[in-house]
């Protein structure tokens, strides 16, 4: 069966720094991986040209099919990506963000009841009309899953998901996951804590100085022998 | 603890050492020097004057001088107390003194193109006003008048930010703004305006500058001045120390209050309209600078019942000012939303579209109140070439404006929070540039178009601005099909959602 997301040989260089220095991953029709290393590895920039935001050096990305590199667009209809920071326009309300994604995913009527429900699931329903500049850390995350997983995506980008997050935003956070997952969707969580990772997701690709140093199923990651195998991976 | 201006000289070594360009640094000192050869020469053309322009220009004085300290007020009024010299969240680890954010905001106060262009007024009436007496004398006596009313200045803003922390602040403070307001308003009806110019304080300034040799006056009046600008400087430290220590409710208020939900937008393009309105409306500064924008300049040229050719030229003054406000950096206004919005499926383009019509409303909004505002005590009724030529002057200021911003926004991003009420959409030195690059051809189409006025033909003011807006039109088409470029519109987004 043909991948939801493949990606080969992406490199991108920012002048003379290389970020990402060949980049391959496979990920199939509801399966999930989680991205794991150290700062500064490059699983943000990775994301970030999964998501379409940043064109990379040289490589392909292909989702659903679709050649991100010659038609972005419907490679961005096809993905929902939640940035590592931020990632919320920072004097609109999480309505109003929805409101603004519905409109330019050409989503019908049905993003209303659609939207209310994740509002109340990750309990952001008695904020949804307060800018979100005035959100803490953890409800600005809360809100970027959310807005990542609103039009139910064939490709579901998490960049730290969990940071910052309190136990009840963690496991709504889960249950998205859990959600794509099963409705045939790939998910790739990019994130250094790697208990929640293991936790998430089926598969874990460890990524140092730009590239996959190692691949492993999540399960083998657990416990204290996970934990050396992980370390001795990523030092 | 590090004494203030230790802590100010670091602060100003460290944002020159953030000024990485070296071509941006030439400037920056190249700017200076200009600024310096031009305030001698201006101090030394009193002698091509002839004596009929000489009279006027003398006549002139008194509201010079009171035009600058009004100045001096506004301008750090309008950015919450005075500009920082380093954005507060990026300074949050540090133990800034409030005097060593005082003294940045008063370092900052010439980066200011109407600061700089005022100061050339006053030297060229000192220089005037001190024929056949001691120019030092009266520079002397200048330089203490443009220090003390910039400290005082400064000082005012920071009490009026303070007091602005809470409701009843804000209620007082509301208060004097519209008796100020309904005074002027009066004094203006009822004819009274050049009286008051003409018995302003700042004739008491201006007598001791015209009569250096008189040293006792000349001594008096320079010292109350370094005296009062003493004062401005204590004072404003102690305010800034207040107003920033001030429990406030304001942000909090914001924060929490919901806003209203509107109806889904019909459109995409209208979507990103409404939500970059919003991010405009809402941002403290933007908005205060917006209405500042709205009401000043018309009040200002009403009060002076300036002629209707005269009016042509208030609208590229205006649009030059409301560019500055968010237009320079229209990105910054998704913040790090911008890297959220650019993974949603729309035409990039559509993105810099959205922000070129809010900027283009704003920029027009600010241009027609100022002109009507302005126009409401013209001499007589305007002639239909003058007419033509305000309304060319609207219309094609407008255009080189949102050109020249979007251009800039595209080419020097900035990242900027705009989240507090003294946020700036640039640093302090990127601003000045700005309003350089902004006023100068926005106050040559006022001009040339002022130049039409005059000639009495009502087709002549269409004919020179329909190529000027044209070129203006070109100039954003090329900058939305450079923002369609990926790698230019992902380098302005990681600029603009960084941090």
């Amino acid at each position: 069966m043909e991948p939801v997301l493949l990606a080969s040989g992406l490199v991108v260089d920012f002048g003379e720094v290389r970020a990402v220095a060949g980049f391959d991953l496979s990920v199939g029709a509801g399966r999930s991986v989680a991205l794991v290393g150290r700062n500064g590895a490059g699983k943000s920039t990775t994301m970030r040209v999964l998501a379409g935001v940043l064109p990379p050096t040289s490589g392909t990305v292909i989702v659903g099919g679709v050649d991100a590199s010659r038609d972005p667009s419907s490679v961005r209809a096809l993905v929902g990506y939640c940035p590592d920071v931020g990632g919320l326009i920072p004097r609109a309300t999480p309505w109003e963000h929805l409101q603004l994604a519905a409109r330019l995913r050409g989503m019908g009527p049905a993003w209303q009841p659609r939207a209310t429900d994740l509002l109340e699931r990750f309990d952001l329903a008695g904020v949804a009309d307060r800018i979100t500049s005035g959100f803490s850390h953890g409800m600005g995350r809360r809100l970027s899953v959310l807005l990542a997983a609103f039009h139910e995506p064939r490709l579901l980008l998490l960049d730290e998901p969990f940071d910052g997050v309190d136990p009840l935003g963690v496991e709504a956070t889960m249950e998205v996951i859990a959600a794509a997952r099963d409705s045939g969707a790939a998910v790739l969580v990019s994130t250094h804590l790697l208990p929640l990772a293991v936790e998430a997701c089926h598969e874990a690709v460890v990524l140092k100085g730009g590239r996959v140093v190692g691949a492993a199923p999540a399960s083998e990651l657990m416990g204290d022998d996970g934990r050396d195998r992980y370390r001795s991976l990523i030092q | 603890m590090t004494s203030a201006f230790a802590q100010l000289r670091a602060l100003l070594a460290l944002r020159w050492q953030m000024v990485r360009t070296p071509g941006v640094r030439l400037s920056i000192v190249l700017a200076g020097i200009v600024t310096l050869w031009l305030l001698s020469v201006v101090a030394r053309s009193s002698a091509a004057l002839e004596p009929a322009a000489l009279t006027a220009a003398l006549a002139l004085a008194p509201a010079a001088f009171l035009g600058f300290g009004v100045l001096a007020v506004a301008a750090p009024l309008s950015s919450g107390g005075g500009n920082e010299l380093v954005p507060p969240d990026q300074l949050v680890g540090f133990p800034v003194r409030p005097t060593t954010q005082f003294l940045g905001g008063l370092a900052l106060a010439p980066l200011n193109l109407v600061w700089v262009v005022q100061l050339l007024a006053l030297t060229a009436e000192t220089a005037y006003l001190t024929i056949g007496t001691s120019l030092l004398r009266g520079a002397l006596t200048t330089a203490a008048y443009v220090l003390c009313a910039t400290a005082l200045g400064q000082a005012v803003a920071w009490v009026v930010s303070g007091l602005r922390q809470t409701r009843g602040g804000r209620r007082t403070v509301g208060g004097l703004a519209l008796l100020i307001a309904v005074t002027a308003v009066a004094v203006v009806r009822a004819g009274r305006g050049r009286d008051l110019l003409e018995h302003s304080p700042t004739r008491f300034v201006v007598t001791a500058i015209s009569r250096s040799t008189d040293t006792g006056r000349w001594a008096l009046t320079t010292g109350l001045l370094v005296a009062l600008g003493a004062v401005g400087l204590l004072g404003g430290a102690h305010a800034c120390a207040w107003a920033l220590r001030r429990p406030g409710d304001l942000g909090s208020l914001r924060h929490s209050r919901p806003v209203r939900r509107r109806p889904a937008p019909g459109s995409a393009l209208r979507a990103l309209v409404c939500v970059d309105r919003a991010s405009v409306w809402r941002a403290p500064a933007l908005r205060r600078g917006g209405l500042v924008l709205l009401v000043l300049p018309g009040i200002a040229a009403s009060s002076a019942a300036v002629p209707w050719s005269t009016l042509v030229v208030l609208p590229g003054l205006v649009a030059a000012g409301t560019g500055l406000l968010f237009g320079v950096n229209a990105f910054c206004l998704d913040a790090s939303g911008a890297v959220w919005l650019a993974s949603l499926p729309h035409p990039p383009a559509l993105v810099a579209r959205a922000k070129t019509l809010v900027l283009t409303e704003t920029v027009l909004a600010a241009v027609t109140v100022a002109a009507v505002t302005g126009s409401l005590r013209s001499p007589g009724s305007p002639t239909a070439a003058e007419l033509t030529a305000i309304v060319s002057s609207a219309l094609a200021c407008t255009a080189v404006v949102v050109a020249i911003c979007l251009r800039s926004s595209v080419r020097r991003p900035h990242r900027a929070d705009l989240g507090g009420p003294r946020d700036a959409v640039a640093p302090p030195g990127a601003l000045c540039f700005a309003s350089v690059v902004l006023a100068a051809p926005a106050a040559a189409v006022g001009m040339v178009l002022e130049s039409a006025s005059t000639t009495g033909y009502a087709w002549l003011a269409p004919l020179l601005a329909a190529p000027m807006i044209v070129g203006a039109v070109l100039v954003v088409n090329a900058s939305l099909q450079r923002y369609n470029q990926p790698l230019v519109r992902s380098r302005v987004v990681q600029v603009v959602s960084a941090g």
